[in-house]
């Protein structure tokens, strides 16, 4: 192979391949590029989805790494995008992603009414690299954690100069870290939305970077969503006064999300709440428990969640950096599901004050069905 | 929850004799089952008459037994044995067949024997055809539109229904045994008929056709709290309408979108629930549409199979130990994996690759058999390779499957063939495939996939192969260090890289060395790279970060023998498992190459190291290069890794045992010869033949009948024996080459002389004889299809003792360090050499277990330098010899023939069987009777015997003759026959022959007015005649002879059943089997919590 592109990470290490996608900038110029190359690298182990995972707004400040070898195998669909209703955000790239890598990208035929994957991220202005050691950079991110890292372009003659590595890590420098990034701001929607009004409960879902599968879920179960900013204060929601108020998952740092959480506290034994991953860490600060930084998280489909309640196991659907710290929970909240893997918390309870979040992805998409049912949970809260 | 305390005893039944359909698979399922539940505490009762498996090795399992897979026999072992719960799962159809049988005579219940793995209402709902559709409808999925018929009649109203092409399968049937497609309403009544005659319930579905769809296939387990997990998913690159064992498949699958994908694998596991599997691992079928994705369920097997073994190996997850855990108990949450170490069995392995299976086909044994696939399995084993691409990895497995093709390689075809083939669901359709795009370029993809059915996807990779080879023939010469790399990566082969180059291989050498090229090794971790693995499970790749430090100069590389073909199949891999585990019990490591992924070598834990890798010079010499190792084991894999040896010790390889130098002289005919007079040991006169009037010349000079092997024969060799001149035309007129380089060997044919097979090891010093084998059948059966004898039967202590002198001074002439395999003829007392093999061969682990040595442990001790002397094995002469353990012990073997349509089953000197069973007993008729039995052959008590045997045979077959008129059977014979026997005072019912017109000896057969054959015609008769009885024998399973000695065996089995008498005995456990093994690599506690 020769390279005519790079994977760079902030550590200095240079990982070769080819570009598709939009066209990677050049390393000295960087700063006024027009396109996504950059983010925290993270690898995820799934082996479909890509689609849905480039869609889904939690990746936002993310460039991706597929450990699969063949990525874009059966093209791209605008209708399995997981981006939410973003009402009053024109302009939003319909890829949250920061770029992708991959060992070998498809460019072949794809099914009629499909478009190929090279031409999807080209029309969002997203950088994929292929031909990576995709497998070696990512024992490279498990054994050391995951690092910032950007897409660039090779040089006239095909090869990286001393100097643009230099430019490329002057900016890498410049790029924050994912820790203690607020990044609600680049996500989600800036003005209230009814979905299914004629529905019979009513759900208020705030929205930090939703997966528009978590709307679907709940209108399948007929539920009115009213999906609302994630600046959304105390008395919007007492002015709303919604069934239920559950938190969505989201890109970035939940630390920083004060305002969320106080609302979440302030909210907490006067209506049910939930939670989807970054809703659940919120929902975790808001109760004064704490949330901490993973080496390099949960990012695939294939993690075993167990229901301490019944010890059933389920395979779900994961995205996570940050995780819920279990010595800071306060006395009632139990920790309801549990990771079977590294025991890690991946869903509390508490069932006199209503409240119940999950660390994984029960809507899915992509990846296993087998939690779907938690939705079933949350509405359950509801009965009396 | 904790592994059952209530249960002890637990009996678990293999799938017997190795046929198509039911391979090694499942010796490798059971083997880790037994190895899981003894873990446990629990005492394992194994019953498999299949003499050439690990698990029957004494030391697996607490108690082995190698009787009949009958409903008697096993009873007879319950009761022995009393076990609390019989594991239905791990035997493949065989043992669920079993299950349900014994079930249905009251005997589980008799002895209150509990089914764990898969209860009895789960298997019947499973295999059912259309119990199941019904469970599938009620899921609110789709099956194919069909009708279960029991007639005819009702076949054809189905018929005008759906319409054609239709598919019929025999209900409870393995691998489609039975089935077919039927095209058009000619051929549809025959092919009902065979259907309903296959199904043991006489039943068959007539069922929509959904040829072209793309097809797959989920690997799931549940467990008793409802958890499920797929542990793979698998593409068929070969669409519906050729069997899944007969497909290449890929893993994981490729083509399905998330949604799609999903889909499919709630399907899955509502199916298993919905069918009650809730402790253990199946596989469920599915066909979707290309275009419209509709998703079709075609059916599901509740219990371990061939693709589950697959599964296993493609992923890393051990499903047939896991079941055997939830079997008792266990959840999926409580079982370790032992490769990560870190993850419970409730996980869902990720691939960072793609595993790739190719299987093997017999076409020059049998071309006629393999004009078309279609939905019966015909495959005899199957190659796996793994790759970071799906390309890399199927150009792996094409070479891996050492089927004459390094890789994707063009076919020389006529167009019309090439068309032929592109069209029809065939061997070689992917390489036509290949070779129009290598022709045509991408251009032709779109048509090509409307033709083969092959998904886009998997041409659009092959086209983008075709474009880099196009480049390297461009440019030429040695390629640049980037292009090379490229072609590596794509998993082309040196020896291919330099052929489109038009270089040698030793300038890629150069190139190699010079620019440090080499490959990099990646561990099969289940996980993709999340967690750190800690069994060492490697592939090989290009150009991408290296794992894994070299294991070091001790270790000893032990050469499997890659994929299950006729000739060399299981018996040599168990010799290589054997040898892993008695090296490792001596404190060393051992490194396993292997391509086969049904067999216990390429389990995980059976070496200290493991690669799935394709066995040729190139893949080892690298494996070698990479773990710093020196010492190559050649001996135990057959003639796979005995034909690399020279090149492996060229490149610096220290070979185990007997030198390279000593291996060509046994090989090389003239020296061989040579060496042979000069110890004044006798060989069948042969010569060899550099032109078509030298064959004739020389087959003068020798004398007809003689044995014809022509050289360099891809596969099946064509020998034949000819009688005289008009075969000798007849078989130069078959076109074989014939030249200096092409040699013809022309041998004396020994007619009717008896064969023995010896297996031994020596130290260089003195000789251990592990046993000598006689045959039933006579010289010119080849040695693995005659049923053979332990101790011999029939032979004069003299040729006995010349045969062990002969030995003696063999392994010394030859410098025989290990394995010496020697096969004899005698004829008028008169003793010959027909072949000597410096290496393990079939015979050994039936020896070793017979007569309680194990062979392969007391080599690998003499190979370390432990004499035979010192291991208390010869006496003061230096020689030693195994006796039989069991009384008397009898091989038989299996054939495949009732999937090959047609086929006449004639045996001849090339081998045609595909598997083998084992009888023990008291007596030999005991002994006898048994493999009968387990071999599926039944011998009549009592009925009608037909006899037709010629001149000089009658003589010897009167005895026999009478004594079956003592047992009260009635005689027919042939005219000449019958008058002889009047003669001799024996009214026999006269019948014709087959063409002296009707009712002749086939409508009587037809009629069932015959229940035993013996049929001795001499001469080219004996190769060519009575083709409608053999054909119709087998078809109709009337036990046939061909030889006096075999009609005599069969009486003396007849007189054992007629006792009425199931004894079953325990194999003996001798301290000369000790094959625990040390697992220096895998953490002990297998259970979480
Ligand atoms: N309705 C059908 N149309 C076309 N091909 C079929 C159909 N049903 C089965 N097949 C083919 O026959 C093969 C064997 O059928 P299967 O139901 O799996 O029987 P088995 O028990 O032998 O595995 C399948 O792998 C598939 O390729
Ligand atoms: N000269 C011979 N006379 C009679 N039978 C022979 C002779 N040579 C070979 N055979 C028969 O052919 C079979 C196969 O021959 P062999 O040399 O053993 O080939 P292979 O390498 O396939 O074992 C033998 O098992 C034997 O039955
Ligand atoms: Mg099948
Ligand atoms: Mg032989």
């Amino acid at each position: 192979m020769i390279p005519n592109s790079y994977l760079i990470l902030d550590d200095g290490s240079v990982w070769p391949g080819k570009s598709f996608g939009a066209t990677p900038p050049a390393a000295d110029s960087l700063a006024n590029a027009d396109v996504s190359f950059d983010g925290e690298v993270i690898f995820n182990t799934g082996m479909t989805g890509y689609h849905e995972i480039l869609t889904d707004p939690s990746y936002t400040g993310q460039i991706v790494l597929m450990t699969y070898p063949h990525i874009g195998n059966y093209g791209d669909d605008d209708s399995w995008s997981e981006i939410g209703p973003e009402s009053g955000r024109e302009g939003l790239p319909g890829i949250k992603a920061g770029g992708l890598v991959v060992r070998s990208v498809y460019d072949g035929r794809v099914p009629a009414g499909r478009i190929k994957l090279n031409e999807f991220l080209k029309k969002n202005g997203v950088c994929g690299i292929s031909e990576v050691d995709t497998r070696g950079l990512t024992l490279k991110l498990r054994s050391e954690g995951s690092r910032n890292g950007i897409i660039v372009g090779a040089g006239p003659n095909g090869d990286l100069s001393e100097e643009e590595k230099k430019a490329a890590l002057l900016y890498l420098q410049s790029l924050p870290s994912m820790a203690g990034a607020d990044l609600t701001g680049k996500v989600g929607t800036a003005e209230v939305s009814a979905i299914n009004p004629e529905g019979k409960i009513h759900v208020a879902l705030l929205d930090c970077g939703l997966k528009m599968n978590i709307i679907r879920e709940l209108v399948s179960r007929n539920a009115r969503v009213t999906v609302l900013p994630s600046k959304t204060t105390l008395e919007d929601i007492q002015t709303l006064k919604p069934d239920a108020l559950l938190l969505s998952n989201g890109p970035g740092d939940p630390e920083p999300l004060e305002s969320q959480a106080s609302l979440a506290a302030g909210l907490l034994g006067k209506i049910p709440l939930w939670g989807i991953c970054l809703g659940h860490q919120i929902l975790s600060r808001a109760i004064g428990g704490k949330t901490y930084k993973m080496s390099f998280g949960h990012h695939g489909l294939n993690h075993p969640v167990r229901d301490e309640k019944t010890g059933r196991v389920f395979v779900t659907s994961q995205n996570h950096g940050f995780a819920v710290d279990e010595a800071s929970l306060p006395d009632g909240f139990t920790v309801r599901f549990r990771n079977a893997n590294d025991g890690s918390v991946e869903g509390i309870e508490n069932t006199d004050l209503k409240l119940i979040c999950v660390q994984h992805h029960p809507e899915a998409s992509p990846g296993p069905d087998d939690s779907s049912w938690i939705f079933d949970l949350f509405l359950e809260t509801l009965e009396d | 929850m904790p592994a059952r305390e209530d249960l002890n005893t637990i009996l678990v039944i293999g799938s017997g004799p190795i046929v198509i359909g039911q391979a090694c698979e499942f010796d490798y399922s059971g083997t880790q089952a037994v190895r899981a539940l003894e873990e446990e505490g629990y005492r394992v009762v194994l019953v498999n008459p299949n003499p050439a498996t690990v698990m029957t090795t004494p030391g697996i399992a607490e108690s082995i037994y190698v009787e009949p897979l009958t409903p008697e026999y096993i009873e007879s072992v319950i009761k022995e044995e009393r076990p609390d719960a019989l594991l239905s799962t791990m035997g493949g159809q065989t043992a669920l067949n079993l299950t349900l049988e014994l079930r249905d005579l009251g005997i589980l219940d008799k002895y209150g024997v509990e089914v764990i793995g898969a209860s009895v209402e789960s298997i019947r709902k499973a295999e059912d055809r259309s119990a199941f559709k019904t469970v599938i409808e009620s899921l609110g999925l789709e099956s194919p539109k069909s009708v279960l018929c029991r007639s005819i009649a009702a076949a054809k109203t189905t018929a005008r229904e759906i319409g054609f092409p239709l598919i019929i399968r025999p209900s409870f049937t393995l691998g489609g045994m039975g089935g077919s497609i039927a095209f058009e309403e000619a051929e549809f009544d025959s092919l009902v008929e065979k259907a309903l005659r296959a199904s043991p319930t006489h039943e068959a579905l007539i069922e929509e056709s959904l040829i072209g769809w793309k097809e797959f296939e989920l690997e799931v387990m549940r467990d008793k709290a409802d958890n499920a997990v797929i542990v793979c998913s698998i593409e068929n690159i070969d669409p519906m309408g050729t069997h899944t064992g007969d497909s290449i498949t890929i893993a994981p699958a490729q083509t399905l979108s998330d949604r799609e994908y999903q889909k499919m694998r709630t399907a899955a596991i509502e199916i298993l629930k919905a069918i009650g599997v809730d402790c253990g691992g199946s596989n469920v079928q599915f066909a979707v549409h290309p275009e419209t994705g509709r998703m079709i369920v075609i059916e599901m097997n509740p219990r371990v199979s061939r693709s589950s073994a697959l599964a296993s190996k493609a992923t890393g997850f051990p499903i047939a130990r896991g079941s055997a855990k939830l079997a008792v108990g266990y959840t999926l949450d409580e079982v370790m994996n032992e490769i990560t170490g870190k993850t419970a069995l409730a996980f869902e392995p990720a691939l960072d690759y793609c595993a790739v299976k190719v299987p093997r086909f017999e076409t020059e044994k049998f071309p006629s058999a393999y004009g078309v696939l279609g939905t019966q399995m015909k495959s005899v084993g199957e190659s796996l390779a793994l790759g970071r691409t799906a390309i890399e990895a199927l150009n792996k497995a094409v070479r891996a499957a050492e089927s004459g093709y390094d890789g994707l390689e063009c076919l020389e075809l006529p167009r019309e063939e090439e068309e032929r083939i592109l069209c029809s669901a065939h061997p070689r359709r992917l390489l036509s495939a290949w070779t129009v795009i290598k022709r045509e370029g991408r251009s032709a993809l779109d048509e090509l996939s409307r033709k083969t059915g092959f998904d886009p996807w998997f041409l659009h990779q092959m086209a983008n192969q075709a474009e880099l080879e196009s480049e390297l023939e461009r440019s030429g010469g040695v390629p640049s260090a980037p292009i090379y790399l490229e072609a590596k990566r794509y998993g082309i082969s040196d020896a291919r890289i330099a052929a489109l180059a038009g270089i040698g291989e030793q300038e890629l050498r150069t190139l190699r060395e010079s620019e440090n090229l080499k490959p990099c090794y990646h561990l099969v971790d289940t996980c993709a790279g999340e967690f750190e693995a800690s069994t060492p499970y490697f592939y090989s790749t290009w150009g991408e970060a290296d794992e894994g430090e070299p294991i070091g100069e001790d270790a000893v590389i032990i050469i499997s023998s890659g994929p299950n073909r006729i000739g060399q199949g299981l018996e040599f891999d168990t010799g290589c498992t054997l040898a892993s585990l008695a090296w490792r019990n001596l404190g060393h490591k051992t490194v396993m190459i292997n391509s086969n992924p049904e067999t216990v070598s390429t389990d995980y834990n059976t070496s200290s190291r493991l690669y799935i890798e394709p066995l040729t010079a190139e893949h080892v010499k690298d494996v070698l290069r990479k773990e710093g190792a020196k010492r190559v084991v050649v001996q135990l894999g057959g003639q796979t890794p005995l034909n690399m040896a020279e090149e492996l010790e060229a490149s610096g390889a220290q070979i185990v045992g007997t030198s390279v130098e000593q291996i060509r002289r046994s090989e090389d005919r003239q020296l061989f010869s040579a060496a042979i007079s000069k110890l004044g040991l006798r060989q069948p006169k042969n010569r060899s033949a550099s032109t078509r009037e030298e064959v004739v010349i020389l087959a003068r000079q020798i004398g007809f009948p003689v044995l014809l092997r022509p050289s360099f024969v891809l596969g099946g060799r064509s020998m034949m024996i000819a009688y005289g001149e008009e075969e000798l035309e007849a078989f130069l007129a078959k076109g074989i080459p014939v030249s200096p380089e092409r040699p013809v060997l022309v041998d004396q044919f020994l007619e009717d002389a008896f064969e023995y097979d010896m297996d031994a090891v020596s130290d260089g010093e003195n000789l251990y004889v592990g046993g000598i084998l006689q045959h039933i059948e006579a010289a010119g059966i080849h040695s693995g299809d005659s049923a053979a004898v332990f101790p011999p039967y029939k032979s004069t202590p003299a040729v006995l003792d010349a045969m062990r002198d002969a030995a003696r001074k063999i392994a010394k002439e030859f410098g025989i360090i290990g394995f010496l395999n020697i096969q004899f003829a005698a004829k008028d007392n008169v003793l010959y050499l027909i072949e000597v093999n410096p290496r393990a061969s079939r015979t050994v682990p039936f020896l070793s277990k017979a007569s309680g040595v194990n062979m392969v442990a007391l080599a690998v001790k003499v190979w370390e330098g432990r004499s035979l002397a010192e291991q208390g094995m010869v006496d003061s002469t230096g020689y030693g010899e195994g006796r039989c353990l069991t009384g008397w012990a009898v091989k038989e073997a299996v054939f495949s023939f009732d999937r090959f349509v047609g086929l006449d089953p004639i045996l001849g000197p090339e081998m045609k069987s595909t598997g083998e069973a084992i009888g023990t007993g008291a007596t030999f008729g005991e002994a006898f009777a048994k493999v009968q039995r387990a071999v599926g052959t039944i011998l009549p008590k009592e009925g009608r015997v037909f006899v037709s045997v010629n001149k000089k045979d009658r003589d010897t077959i009167l005895p026999t003759v009478k004594e079956l008129v003592d047992l009260g059977f009635a005689v027919c014979a042939t005219r000449g026959t019958a008058n002889y026997l009047f003669e001799k005072g024996i009214f026999s019912e006269v019948i014709l022959k087959v063409h002296e017109g009707h009712p002749n000896v086939l409508d009587h057969m037809r009629s069932g007015r015959i229940q035993l054959l013996i049929n001795t015609p001499s001469g080219r008769n004996s190769q060519i005649g009575g083709e409608d009885i053999r054909t119709e024998a087998v078809a109709m399973k009337i036990p046939y002879t061909t030889t006096t000695s075999a009609a005599a065996a069969a009486v003396h089995g007849i007189r054992y059943l007629r006792t009425g008498y199931a004894e079953v005995k325990r194999l003996p456990k001798t301290e000369k089997f000790d094959v625990s093994s040390k697992n220096d690599n895998i953490s002990k506690s297998s259970v979480l919590r």
